[in-house]
């Protein structure tokens, strides 16, 4: 206990007093205090490089203004970011870094959630001092398949340098040039391409570096913004999806210590892809025999079809491990009722890689709640066997019940499965994802599911960590859920909820430009 | 019964008195044409000054494209809520974006100006235009080249502001 005591030190930040563990940079005692501190080129995820010389604090007893990136917490010490000679510091500090920032507002994709912009307002508001032209860069530089930089734009905090040293470690970045020429770039035309490339673009404080493909598709002020985690693997980084009503446009990473850090990797960006209605399998595709033109009727035609067959044998579920343990409590609970079976096939196609792993982010197991189906079968009694057994007993089936997987490229067996449920008598394939092969089979009932954030549920990653993802409004109009699935089968009545997703005009007078 | 003898309540005068005025207006405009206060509109058209906010115009940089740079501006500062716009990466990357499609619903508007105010770079401007009448609902939905390139406009309005002059500036 003592021994914890003396690696405590107490300070006092802007009046309020609170305890740190010693060797704490100021900044994060400020954020310990819950006060408010400016900052560009710090980033509590990456090394501390002192450049802004924008989170200036005065401490008591010391004649000079410090950052307070790089100063350590002392004992006794009496730090303040509110006094006159703060604000006047800052105040110069702001108007260097603007000294040659293009006034690009209009056009860049930072605008709304720029440190530039917020700090202006609160600290700047100068009369401009500089009376030579701005020094001009290099605008749209494409540095690779996914990234845009504008050198101009850029006021050299380095963050995105350290990320691809200290953080992916593939040093594609670094700064170029002296002085007010300095500019970010790739050595040799190399280009910034690797699996977390997109993390600079998070980190960028400014509009330098903007994503291709978020670029100008909106203006950050009308996103709002939901917590989800990423279904793209068993880490199950905790993530931001940004939407409005007219669809889902980003994924950020949600600073998660105990998961991801401030990290996600560029694959699970495509996240937002699969929520919007173009990817998503929109209506029930009915096989011939099912005559349904709603989930409902389809998730009814299931019912009948269970009930009329005698041999309980004769029916089979296969199961991914991309639904949340909500999802399979009410899906395995009414399906065990209605047929009393004791084995549910796993369609698990990562056994090879199931234990790869890049250190980082990325896992070989591309389910993120392989654990939660582990641990709902097992609480249910059911045997959870390999869908290879499936293979040579499909054409014994009667009825085959498919949750299929969510991200299809993920899945290598997937033409595997399709030919095995040819062989199948009836197949209900239930998926929030459209998959295309599965038209031409007459015999494949396509039943729509809720998305990721319209079902919500629990997930459980691959070291145990359960993870809650909240539930926002559906898209697309009388899809059933999981708990209202497992009502049809019991015969009761469900009422849908109505759709919040504006219906999108019809573009016909777009603007084509014809260069001069 | 009580009868109110107010000389207010002999209607029919007011009626005669009222064809004193419409006949008096009557003969001066018969003999006097070019004193009469109305218009035959639509033959006749009135023209406000240049001040006056009207109908809604995109103005055009120096070489005919577009001045607006779809920054979204004025649709989030519209109250009426009445302007869409949908922006692209343009092929010339000193240009960067430009919107692909702009709409004004002018039966939403209420030619309060906020648009104008809003715009950073003198793209929208509420010109001295008034008319708006139409026969097709359809027609009340102003799109990009009604905006920028109608016959009224000859080749469409130039910005104050450039991007070159801006750029030889060194701003």
């Amino acid at each position: 206990m003592s021994d914890k005591k003396e690696n405590l030190v107490s300070c006092v930040v802007n009046g309020k007093s609170v305890t740190v563990s010693k060797n704490t940079s100021i900044i994060k005692a400020f954020k310990a205090a819950g006060e408010d501190i400016a900052h560009y080129c710090y980033h509590p995820g990456l090394s501390v490089a002192g450049c802004c010389r924008l989170c200036m604090v005065e401490i008591e007893g010391n004649p000079r203004t410090q950052i307070a990136c790089n100063t350590m917490v002392a004992e006794g010490m009496k730090i303040t970011n509110q006094s006159e000679k703060i604000k006047e510091d800052v105040q110069w500090g702001l108007d260097f870094h603007l000294l040659n920032h293009p006034l690009d507002c209009p056009i860049c994709d930072q605008a709304g959630e720029c440190g530039l912009q917020e700090q202006y307002m609160k600290f700047g508001q100068y009369e401009p001092e500089m009376n030579q032209n701005k020094v001009k860069k290099n605008k749209v530089v494409s540095l690779g398949e996914k990234i845009v930089l504008d050198t101009e734009r850029c006021i050299l905090c380095s963050r995105c340098v350290r990320f691809t040293d200290e953080v992916s470690k593939t040093h594609e970045l670094g700064i170029f040039n002296r002085g007010d020429r300095s500019e970010v770039g790739t050595f040799n035309g190399k280009e910034l391409n690797n699996d977390y490339a997109l993390n600079t673009v998070d980190i960028c404080p400014v509009g330098a570096l903007t994503s291709k493909d978020f670029r100008f598709k909106q203006r950050v002020w009308y996103l709002k913004r939901a917590e989800a985690i990423c279904t793209g693997c068993s880490t199950g980084c905790s993530i931001y999806l940004d939407y409005n009503d007219e669809g889902f446009f980003r994924v950020m990473p949600k600073p998660n210590e105990n998961n991801n850090s401030y990290w996600m990797c560029d694959e699970g960006r495509d996240l937002y892809q699969h929520l919007n209605p173009k990817k998503r399998l929109v209506q029930v595709c009915p096989s011939q025999s099912i005559n349904a033109s709603s989930s409902e009727e389809a998730v009814q035609g299931l019912k009948t079809t269970l009930e009329n067959i005698t041999d309980k044998t004769k029916v089979g579920v296969l199961v991914t491990g991309q639904y949340s343990v909500e999802d399979y409590q009410a899906f395995f609970s009414s399906i065990k009722e209605k047929t009393s079976i004791e084995k549910v096939y796993h369609w698990f196609d990562q056994k090879n890689s199931e234990n790869d792993f890049d250190d980082l982010l990325i896992r070989g197991d591309k389910n993120p709640n392989t654990k939660g189906l582990l641990s709902v079968t097992k609480d249910l009694s059911l045997n959870l066997v390999d869908s290879l057994e499936l293979k040579n007993t499909a054409s014994h089936l009667d009825v085959l019940i498919v949750l299929g997987p969510e991200y299809n490229k993920f899945f290598s067996t997937l033409d595997e499965k399709i030919a095995m449920f040819k062989k199948a008598g009836q197949v209900f394939y239930f998926s929030s994802v459209k998959l295309e092969a599965l038209d031409a089979l007459s015999n494949v009932t396509q039943i729509p599911l809720p998305s990721l954030v319209e079902r919500g549920g629990t997930y459980i990653n691959y070291k145990g960590l359960e993870q809650k993802v909240a539930i926002l409004p559906k898209v697309i109009s009388g899809i059933l859920n999981f708990s209202e699935i497992a009502k049809v089968l019991r015969g009761e009545k469900v009422q849908l909820e109505p759709v919040f997703l504006k219906t999108q005009k019809v573009k016909d007078n777009q603007f084509n430009f014809q260069k001069k | 019964m009580k009868v109110n003898h107010n000389i207010k309540s002999y209607f029919l005068l007011s009626i005669f008195s009222g064809m004193k005025f419409t006949f008096i207006k009557m003969i001066k405009n018969l003999f006097n044409k070019k004193k009469m206060i109305t218009l035959n509109y639509p033959e006749e058209k009135y023209s406000y000054g240049p001040r006056f906010k009207g109908n809604h115009i995109l103005t055009v940089k120096k070489d005919g494209s577009l001045r607006c740079t779809a920054c979204m501006l004025c649709a989030t500062n519209c109250p009426a809520q009445c302007i869409r716009i949908t922006a692209d990466e343009h092929q010339d990357s000193s240009v960067e974006k430009y919107p692909i499609s702009y709409e004004i619903d002018i039966l939403r508007c209420v030619y309060c100006g906020f648009c104008e105010e809003a715009c950073p770079v003198d793209a929208i401007r509420m010109g001295p235009e008034w008319q708006t009448p139409d026969t097709n609902g359809s027609q009340f939905t102003y799109d990009i080249r009604y905006l920028a390139h109608r016959s009224q406009l000859k080749g469409g309005v130039e910005s104050s502001l450039d991007d070159h002059e801006r750029h030889n500036w060194g701003i």
